[in-house]
């Protein structure tokens, strides 16, 4: 008995001969003999949780992040792979459930600290979409033409240089249509590769048009100056949720945790050094989160076994650990004119409402597990990150904030915390490119850009 | 190209300098461009793409070359803060180009996919004065008899002459029309793939040259002659580790001949950006000998890097 106990519990506790016993006085004196526990190797219930308590005690006493993240993936079995960019009906309800998320349609209102700083003059924006600018009130610290200057000061920076920053929407509007351009009209490229339209203009055009933004507002924004942009990066997650009996297999008939895997592909993505802060305080209850009667492979979703990995776009030693907004570029097999021919026009939003939902889960939660947080230690402050996945015409954006890693059998049982996802619709950016010229531009899309990419903590 | 610099040198009709020409390093001298603040974040981008980028221990060659240029040229765009005419720059990738001229009743053409190019609606400023395109004349373009200046170029039947940037590659009306700076990114992972250093120059240097003749071309029309405002073009060539910085400046189209103004290139060659990158320790005995990390980290490269993208607005 104590060989096979002493492999895991230290010896100077069990040897009751030795002197240092009595230098204990609170033991009482049964202690005579060893606790009673159950047997570690043995086929029964209460081994396999003692076995599991153990595992549990090791990714706890972990050494470093790396090493908690091995052993966390350290047993292979087969998994559900989930793909973001999916063509399953309904796939947000299921990613829904898999994730523990509940989806508020629109985007949240922006925190106070912005809102002070346009204090009445944001009418005809808040109007239209719910959050508030940070800076782009130019007439915020004029008091004299609030409401006159409110239609045109978007489009035209005849304000002085006031003490409050404002946003030039004329400039932001150039950069945003030179870069449609030169993609579109202007360079001469070969035609494009058959199904590879994507990689042909709407790619090359996000990745010109956010890293000229990004250039343009790091000087309201000192997060984005100090920010990493990855080109075309890998981000992955590996988590369980749920139950199942193993069907087939020698180890048919055993009880098994439900696992996941995503890894995405997001077409760009930019990471910061501080994190974002948060939307709604940790225990906020926002909605319902969908439950599913079926077994997931029912989506259709297929079981692999490979790498379990845990990545962010970079590796744990990088001082920007923390997601501050992805881009997602819808592929050719997801175009909205092949569900149009296909009868499915609802599905079309379902498409970009699946990729943000799951693409930013995966995203928060692995930035959480390099916090050292994994579902036996649930995080203690909320993850948030933001998304704009686009085909290059429409945009939708999308904000989530991760609330809880918990999702296993055990630890979903006591845990009221859902994770909360904010979306909007598509909107296309403008009409139609034609002559050199863009018809239709859309400013409202290009502002919701500028201030995804405008958020910052409150200190900065 | 067999002899390298010095071929390309007779091809183009150009004379070359050692290393950047006072303009650039004035912009790299001057303390008011606050080059030094960038050095973390710099350490930072080498380390992103040396070290940490990738699932696997080590990123590939193919892999950390363009995210270690991705990571400068975000660097270098974050400067556009300070000085807002950086906004108007445009990068081109998978830039075609092709231009043609004559050299001593040898046809030569310089075509094809040539990396990244950036462009700027305004152009680079003359770095050379009036007295050194002058002094060029009396310049001596080296042969190398007996090995014939066309070695080691592929001879093509070209039946159309295609000559300029802006039919074949970017259209009329597109305000960023002058090249600026061409980025070389050499990512190929087995050594015989990647031109060495030499070549490299070589390389940088006709592609060069061949943008800013055909600005020129489109600029002042198809006959030969010496031009009153020379075109600059800048060239920056890298394997992830090694730079080459080059400047070029195109005084005359009149290359049929081998006498009169010659063309001028600054060079400045093999800066190393830092010497090795330690992706896992290096362990002798079960004692660490060398921590993972950059070593041998050289900020002046930066700075060139830095000078060269900033140059024309500053």
């Amino acid at each position: 008995m104590a060989a096979s106990r002493g492999r895991r519990l230290l010896w100077h506790g069990r040897c009751w001969f030795s002197q240092t016993e009595s230098g204990v006085p609170s033991q009482p004196p049964d202690s005579l003999y060893p606790p009673i526990v159950a047997s570690a190797t043995a086929k029964s219930k209460a081994a396999k949780r003692r076995r599991l308590e153990h595992f549990n005690q090791r990714v706890h006493a972990a050494a470093s992040i790396e090493e908690k993240l091995r052993l966390y993936g350290q047993l292979q079995r087969p998994k559900y792979m989930l793909y973001p960019q999916t063509f399953a009906l309904n796939a947000d309800r299921w990613y829904r459930s898999f994730t523990k998320t509940v989806f508020v349609p629109g985007l949240p209102p922006r925190a106070a600290a912005a809102a002070a700083k346009a204090p009445g003059a944001v009418a005809p924006e808040a109007a239209e979409t719910p959050a508030g600018a940070a800076g782009v009130a130019p007439e915020a610290a004029k008091a004299p033409e609030p409401g006159t200057a409110a239609p045109e000061a978007a489009k035209s920076p005849e304000v002085a240089a006031a003490a409050a920053p404002y946003l030039d929407m004329g400039e932001l509007r150039s950069l945003a249509c030179d870069a449609l351009l030169q993609e579109s009209f202007y360079q001469n490229k070969k035609r494009p590769f058959l199904y590879r339209d994507q990689d042909h203009t709407p790619g090359p055009f996000l990745t010109q048009l956010v890293s000229t933004l990004a250039a343009f507002l790091c000087g309201r924004n000192p997060l984005l100056a100090a920010s990493s942009l990855d080109l075309k990066p890998e981000v992955n997650y590996y988590w369980h949720h749920g139950e199942e009996v193993v069907v087939h297999g020698h180890r048919k008939g055993r009880v098994d945790p439900v696992r996941f895997q995503i890894d995405d592909n997001p077409h760009l993505q930019i990471r910061v050094p501080k994190q974002l802060p948060e939307i709604v305080p940790l225990e906020s209850d926002l909605g319902d989160v969908p439950v599913i009667d079926h077994k997931p492979s029912k989506l259709p979703l297929f079981k692999k076994q490979y790498e379990n990995k845990v990545y962010i776009g970079s590796k744990v030693a990088d001082p920007c650990c923390y997601g501050h907004t992805q881009f997602h570029l819808i592929p050719d097999k997801l175009k909205r004119e092949r569900f149009v021919r296909a009868n499915l026009e609802d599905q079309i939003e379902v498409v970009y409402r699946a990729n943000g939902i799951a693409s930013l889960f995966a995203w928060t939660a692995a930035q959480a597990m390099y916090q050292g947080f994994w579902n036996e230690a649930d995080v203690t402050r909320p993850f948030v990150s933001q998304a704009v996945v686009t085909d290059g015409k429409y945009f939708a954006f999308f904000c989530y904030q991760l609330n809880t890693l918990a999702l296993t059998v055990e630890t979903i049982q006591n845990n009221p915390r859902k994770n909360i996802c904010w979306g909007t619709d598509s909107k296309p950016l403008y009409d139609v490119v034609e002559d050199g010229s863009v018809k239709g531009f859309n400013d409202e899309v290009l502002l919701q850009l500028v201030r995804f990419l405008l958020n910052r903590p409150k200190e900065l | 190209l067999f002899q390298g610099v010095r071929q390309a040198q007779w091809l183009t009709k150009t004379k070359l300098v050692e290393g950047l020409p006072p303009p650039v390093l004035s912009i790299i001298d001057n303390p008011a461009h606050q080059l030094e603040d960038h050095e973390e974040g710099v350490k930072r981008a080498i380390s992103h793409a040396r070290l940490w980028d990738t699932t696997e221990v080590a990123p590939r060659r193919e892999h950390y070359c363009p995210v270690l240029f991705e990571d400068l040229i975000h660097l270098c765009r974050l400067m556009s803060v300070k000085y807002p005419s950086l906004t108007k720059r445009m990068l081109a990738r998978n830039y075609k180009i092709s231009a043609t001229w004559e050299r001593e009743s040898i046809l030569l053409q310089v075509r094809g996919l040539n990396g990244i190019l950036m462009n700027s609606m305004a152009p680079i400023p003359p770095v050379a004065s009036k007295e050194e395109i002058l002094a060029t004349e009396e310049h001596v373009l080296e042969t190398f008899y007996p090995i014939s200046p066309t070695i080691d170029l592929q001879e093509v039947n070209v039946y159309k002459e295609l000559n300029d940037t802006g039919k074949s590659s970017f259209r009329d009306g597109y305000p960023y029309s002058h090249p600026h700076t061409l980025f070389f990114l050499e990512s190929a992972n087995i050594r015989p793939n990647r031109f060495r250093p030499e070549q490299l120059r070589a390389k940088m240097l006709m592609f060069a040259f061949g943008n800013a003749l055909a600005k020129a071309k489109v600029l002042y029309g198809n006959d030969p002659k010496v031009l009153e405002q020379p075109i600059v073009v800048q060239s920056v060539g890298t394997d992830g580790q090694l730079f080459q910085f080059m400047v070029f400046q195109l005084n005359t189209t009149d290359l049929v001949s081998s006498d009169g103004i010659k063309n001028l290139v600054w060079i400045d060659s093999d800066q190393n950006l830092y010497e090795k990158a330690q992706c896992i320790p290096e362990v002798k005995k079960r004692v660490v000998m060398k921590p993972a990390g950059i070593y041998g980290f050289q900020p002046d490269t930066f700075k060139k890097f830095l000078a060269l993208y900033l140059h024309g607005t500053v």
